[in-house]
């Protein structure tokens, strides 16, 4: 399973394992729409074990954000690498995406 | 098959002895080719990053080339051509699709297609890499990534 699902607090904590790319986009997205079909209210993606994102991937995320918010569901990302950082700051999707160092701090600011 | 078996003697210049690699119109064949580079470049003591960046720069031509290019038709392929100089590398990955036209790619950090789900593999190519180009026909890239200060051994 490329995402381990956990739920802190009422926050649905989502650690992904791996790479976020063209070949496991579909099964990650997958997890995903199980979580949005549920309308998951808040959900942190946890990168601290992501190693490579490409542009799939980010497409993915995209994807799933624009899906949490057809209902007002809201996502936040934490523990990005700082080249997977940069990925999101280069396409301008920092502004998109809530980012937060740890994943407390993400879990703890939708209180 | 050759593999990087290279001295530094016979390394090529980015003129001459370019290696390439043939790849079907399969997603699936993707990372074939970056491992492939990659494992060119193992020996040059690039950073991390500088890796990360050639490996991303070119799993997105090759996957722009195989979807958009050749629309996945399994009659056609993709070329890839790489020369490693002792400074940079410069990649060829080329279609046998249409073309495009690059100009006309939207920007995908715009407002109005920041949702949108594509774009961003050319736009991730033109920032990470030092010189981009595209023939007139528009199913051919060619990028160069300097290694620069990212080198941190000499070999």
């Amino acid at each position: 399973m490329p995402v381990k699902i956990e739920s802190k607090s009422g926050v649905t904590v989502c650690s992904v394992d791996g790479e976020i790319d063209i070949n496991s986009s579909p099964d990650i997205k997958k997890v995903f729409d199980k979580l949005i079909s549920q309308k998951a209210p808040k959900i942190v993606v946890n990168f601290s074990r992501v190693t490579y994102v490409d542009s799939s991937g980010l497409a993915t995320l995209v994807e799933i954000l624009k899906n949490m918010r057809s209902y007002g569901g809201r996502m936040k990302l934490s523990n990005l690498a700082p080249k997977i950082k940069s990925l999101f700051e280069i396409t301008k999707l920092e502004k998109l995406f809530e980012i937060t160092a740890s994943e407390e701090e993400a879990v703890s600011a939708f209180k | 098959m050759t593999r990087s078996a290279q001295s530094v003697s016979s390394r090529p210049s980015v003129k001459s002895g370019d290696n390439t690699i043939t790849v079907p119109s399969d997603t699936g064949h993707i990372r074939e080719v970056s491992v492939r580079i990659l494992e060119e470049l193992s020996g040059y003591g690039l950073s991390e990053d500088i890796l990360f960046d050639i490996r991303l720069c070119v799993e997105e031509a090759v996957r722009n080339a195989i979807v958009h290019g050749n629309r996945s038709s399994k009659s056609s392929k993709v070329k890839i051509s790489y020369a490693i100089g002792p400074d940079s590398i410069t990649i060829g990955v080329e279609d046998e699709g249409q073309g495009f036209d690059p100009k006309v790619v939207p920007d995908p950090t715009k407002d109005k297609n920041i949702l949108k789900g594509s774009g961003r593999g050319v736009y991730l190519i033109r920032k990470l890499m030092d010189s981009v180009a595209f023939n007139a026909a528009g199913n051919r890239i060619e990028m160069t990534k300097l290694f620069g200060k990212n080198r941190n051994r000499s070999k």
